[in-house]
C-alpha cells in the first residue's frame, strides 16, 4: 500500500493535503484532574513538504505527534491521512512511521534487522527485505555498521540507523521527535543537512518537532509555532521571523524589540503609530485588528530592522548604554527618551567602532519592518 | 587492562564473607553427605564406617532377596525419578505461561500502584507451607470446595479425582513457586523500555508479533532467573508432593526423606541427595548453554 504511494508521489500535486487535522483536542485525565494537552488543533500539512512543530517544553508537541502516529486517540475533532479517516486505526495500520526522540533501536537486533525489522512485519518477502535494507545502509552511509549492535555504534549513528528504519517501509509520512536533540552541536548541524537531504530525495512527507527556534528557521518548509496545547501561528519560516501577529512567537523565535506605541490613525490593515519622540511611522496590523486612535499596542521590530544614523533625518533618538561584540555583528543596547530599552543588531564591515556608552545617537527603522502585535 | 585487573581483586575481597558462610554451611554437610553414600547402613539408622558402593547400586538397580546375583532395575525409583524431572519441568512451564501475563500486569500499573501488586504477589510468603498446601487439599479433595459445587450446580454427578494425582502436585507446586518466577520477570519488565514496543508497534508489527519479537526477547534474562529459581526447589519438593500426592506420587525429596526415615538406609538417602545434585547441575549447565547458544545464534 505504502509502496504505491511512493511510486506515484512524483506525479502528485504539490499542495495536497497529507494529513488533514481538523478540532483535534486532547485531554489527559478527567474531572478537575482534567488536563488539556491539545485544543482545537487545525492544520493541514501538505504532501511532500518539511514541516515543523516548534513550541516550548510541554506545548504538547509530542502529544499531537503520537495522535498523529495513533499512540493516543484524540477526545474530539477528527483526522484524516492521504484522504482516510484514520480514527480507530492503531499505530500498525497507519501509513506513518516515527522516529523517536531517544531511538528506541531494538537492542537485541543489528542494525540490519533493526532496519529491516518493519519490511518483515508487513509481511514482504526475504530477498525483497534485504534489498531495501541495503539500500537503506547506503542511503544512511551506514553499510559497514550492517552488523552491529546499536549498543556497539555512536549517537550519531544510531540516529541514522532510527532514520533508516523509520524510512524502510516507504511511509507518507515520517514523524521526527526532536530527533536531533541528544547529539552535540556539530553532529547536529551535520544531521541538519542530512535530514533535509533524506526527506528531499525520498520526498516523504517529514513532520519535525523541535524547540530549537534557528532549526526550525534553517529547515523548514513551514511551521507551526504552538504553546499551551494551541497553534498560535503557522506560516513559513520567513512569515514566522518577520510577521509574527502573536507577541508569543515573536519573543519565542530571535531577539525582538517590542515597544508600546499610541495609535495616532488607522487606514485599512496599517496603522500609523508615534515613536518615541514625536515622528510617526505605518505599523502593519494583524488580520482582523483595528485598534481607536490614541489606543496604546504593542507593536514588534527586530535588532537587524533597526540603523544608527550618523547624518541625515532619524526616526527617533535614543542614548547607547552598552555595546557588545560579537564578531560579525554588534549588539548595541539602547534606552529611548521614553525610557524603554531598545536593542540594535549592526553588522561589522571593515574596522567599526563601537558606539561609546552615554553617546546620543539617531536611530532609522527599515521600512514596513515595525508591526503591531495581537493582545 | 591492569587497571580493571586490580578492580576485580577488590571486588573477590566484598564475596569474601559471603564465600566463608558458603563453604562452611554448604560444602560441610555435602563432603558428609558424599562420604555417607560411600557407607554400609547401620541397623537402627546412622551408619557403619565400612566403605561400599552398594548405595550407588541400589539407586539404580536391585537385587533379588533370594539370588542377590540377580540384578534388575529399580523401576520404583526411576518412576520416581522420571516423575521429579518431569513434574518440575511442567511446573516451570506452567509458572512461566502463568507468570507472563501477571507479570506484565504489574508492570504496566502506574509506578505507585506497583508497590501494592508485588506486595500482594508475596502475601503466601507470610504463612506457612504446610498449612497452604493443606488449605490447597481442602480445595481439591473429593469432598472439597471445588467437588461440592460442581456437584451443586450440577456440572458432574461424580466427583472429580484430584488428590493424590500427578496433577495435584503440579497445581500444589505452580501455586507455590508462581511469585519465584513472577519477581524476575517483573524486574527484567521495568527494566523494559516500553518504547521499543510502541516502535515495534508503529513499524507494522501486530500485537502478537510485538510480543514475539521484541517483548520475550527482551524479558529472556527474566524467563531464565525464574525458571531456574521455581525449577531447582520444585524438583526437591517435599511438603507438596507429600500432602497432595500421598504415598502414590512420590517425588525425589520424598523418596529421601523416606531412606533416612523408615526406610533406614542413610547411604541409599544419601547417594540419592547427591544424585539429586547431579541432577540441577547438569539441567543448569545444559540450560544455560542452550541459552547462549541461542544468543550466539540470534547473532
Ligand atoms: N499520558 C499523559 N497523562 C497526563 N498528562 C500528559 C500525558 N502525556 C503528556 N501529558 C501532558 O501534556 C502536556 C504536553 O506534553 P508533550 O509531551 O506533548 O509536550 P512537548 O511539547 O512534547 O514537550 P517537550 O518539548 O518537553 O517534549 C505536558 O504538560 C504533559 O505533562
Ligand atoms: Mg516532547
Amino acid at each position: 500500500m505504502a509502496a504505491q504511494g511512493a511510486g506515484q508521489r512524483g506525479a502528485r500535486d504539490p499542495v495536497q493535503t497529507e494529513i488533514d487535522i481538523r478540532k483535534v483536542s486532547k485531554v489527559f485525565g478527567q474531572g478537575t484532574a482534567a488536563f488539556h494537552a491539545l485544543t482545537d488543533i487545525d492544520l493541514q500539512i501538505r504532501s511532500g513538504e518539511f514541516f515543523t512543530l516548534l513550541g516550548p517544553s510541554g506545548c504538547g508537541k509530542t502529544t499531537l505527534l503520537r495522535v498523529i502516529a495513533g499512540f493516543e486517540q484524540p477526545t474530539g475533532g477528527s483526522l484524516q491521512i492521504d484522504g482516510k479517516e484514520v480514527a480507530g486505526l492503531g499505530p500498525n495500520q497507519r501509513p506513518v512511521n516515527t522516529v523517536f526522540q531517544n531511538y528506541a533501536l531494538f537492542p537485541h537486533m543489528t542494525v540490519a534487522q533493526n532496519i529491516g525489522f518493519g519490511l518483515k512485519m508487513q509481511g514482504r518477502p526475504r530477498a525483497e527485505v534485504a534489498a531495501t535494507t541495503d539500500e537503506m545502509l547506503n542511503l544512511v552511509k551506514m553499510e559497514e555498521m550492517a552488523e552491529r549492535k546499536p549498543s556497539e555504534i555512536s549517537g550519531g549513528q544510531q540516529q541514522r540507523v532510527a532514520l533508516a528504519r523509520a524510512l524502510a517501509p516507504r511511509p507518507r509520512v515520517l514523524l521526527l521527535d526532536e530527533p536531533l536533540s541528544a547529539l552535540d552541536l556539530k553532529l547536529r548541524k551535520e544531521m541538519q543537512g542530512e535530514l533535509k537531504r533524506l526527506q528531499s530525495e525520498t520526498g516523504i512527507t517529514f513532520v519535525f518537532v523541535t524547540h530549537d527556534q534557528e532549526e526550525a528557521l534553517t529547515m523548514s518548509d513551514r511551521i507551526a509555532v504552538m504553546n499551551k496545547g494551541r497553534i498560535l501561528q503557522l506560516g513559513s519560516p520567513h512569515e514566522i521571523y518577520h510577521s509574527p501577529t502573536e507577541r508569543f512567537v515573536a519573543d519565542f523565535i530571535g531577539d525582538t524589540n517590542f515597544l508600546e506605541l499610541p495609535v495616532s490613525a488607522v487606514e485599512g490593515a496599517e496603522a500609523t503609530v508615534t515613536l518615541p519622540g514625536g515622528n510617526g511611522t505605518a505599523a502593519r496590523l494583524p488580520d482582523g485588528m483595528t485598534p481607536r486612535p490614541g489606543e496604546k499596542v504593542i507593536t514588534v521590530i527586530r535588532p537587524e530592522q533597526a540603523h544608527l544614523v550618523e547624518d541625515g533625518p532619524a526616526d527617533l533618538q535614543a542614548e547607547v548604554e552598552t555595546a557588545v561584540f560579537f564578531g560579525t555583528d554588534t549588539h548595541v543596547h539602547l534606552r529611548l527618551p521614553d525610557g524603554q530599552g531598545f536593542i540594535l543588531r549592526r553588522q561589522n564591515v571593515d574596522h567599526m567602532a563601537e558606539p561609546a556608552p552615554g553617546t546620543r545617537v539617531g536611530l532609522r527603522l527599515s521600512p514596513g519592518a515595525l508591526r503591531v502585535l495581537r493582545g | 587492562m591492569e587497571a580493571t585487573k586490580e578492580r576485580h581483586g577488590w571486588k573477590w575481597l566484598l564475596c569474601t564473607p559471603a564465600l566463608i558462610v558458603l563453604v562452611l554451611a554448604a560444602s560441610g554437610p555435602l563432603m558428609i553427605v558424599l562420604i555417607y553414600s560411600f557407607l554400609t547402613p547401620g541397623n537402627m539408622g546412622g551408619v557403619n564406617w565400612e566403605f561400599t558402593t552398594e548405595a550407588w547400586f541400589r539407586v539404580f538397580w536391585r537385587r533379588d532377596i533370594f539370588d542377590p546375583d540377580q540384578v534388575t532395575w529399580n523401576e520404583a525409583h526411576l518412576t520416581v525419578f522420571w516423575r521429579s524431572i518431569s513434574l518440575s519441568l511442567q511446573t516451570t512451564l506452567l509458572c512461566a505461561f502463568l507468570g507472563f501475563p501477571t507479570a506484565w500486569f504489574i508492570a504496566t500499573r502506574p509506578p505507585n500502584s506497583r508497590a501494592i501488586w508485588l506486595f500482594m504477589i508475596t502475601i503466601p510468603f507470610w504463612t506457612n507451607l504446610l498449612i497452604r498446601t493443606f488449605a490447597i487439599q481442602e480445595l481439591i479433595r473429593n469432598n472439597g470446595t471445588i467437588n461440592a459445587l460442581l456437584l451443586q450446580t450440577g456440572v458432574i454427578n461424580q466427583p472429580i479425582q484430584i488428590m493424590y494425582t500427578d496433577f495435584a502436585v503440579l497445581l500444589g507446586m505452580a501455586y507455590v513457586f508462581l511469585p519465584l518466577m513472577v519477581l524476575p520477570l517483573y524486574a527484567a519488565m521495568d527494566k523494559l523500555d516500553f518504547r521499543l514496543v510502541e516502535a515495534g508497534y508503529d513499524l507494522y508489527a501486530s500485537r502478537i508479533k510485538v510480543l514475539w519479537y521484541v517483548i520475550l526477547p527482551l524479558v529472556k534474562p527474566g524467563f531464565i532467573a525464574g525458571s531456574i529459581l521455581v525449577f531447582i526447589p520444585a524438583i526437591g519438593a517435599y511438603v507438596t508432593p507429600r500432602v497432595l500426592g500421598g504415598g502414590r506420587t512420590m517425588m525425589l525429596g520424598n523418596l529421601i526423606a523416606l531412606q533416612f526415615g523408615q526406610g533406614r538406609n542413610w547411604p541409599l538417602g544419601a547417594a540419592l541427595a547427591m544424585l539429586l545434585l547431579i541432577i540441577v547441575v547438569t539441567a543448569l549447565v545444559l540450560y544455560l548453554r542452550w541459552v547462549n547458544r541461542e544468543e550466539v545464534r540470534r547473532g
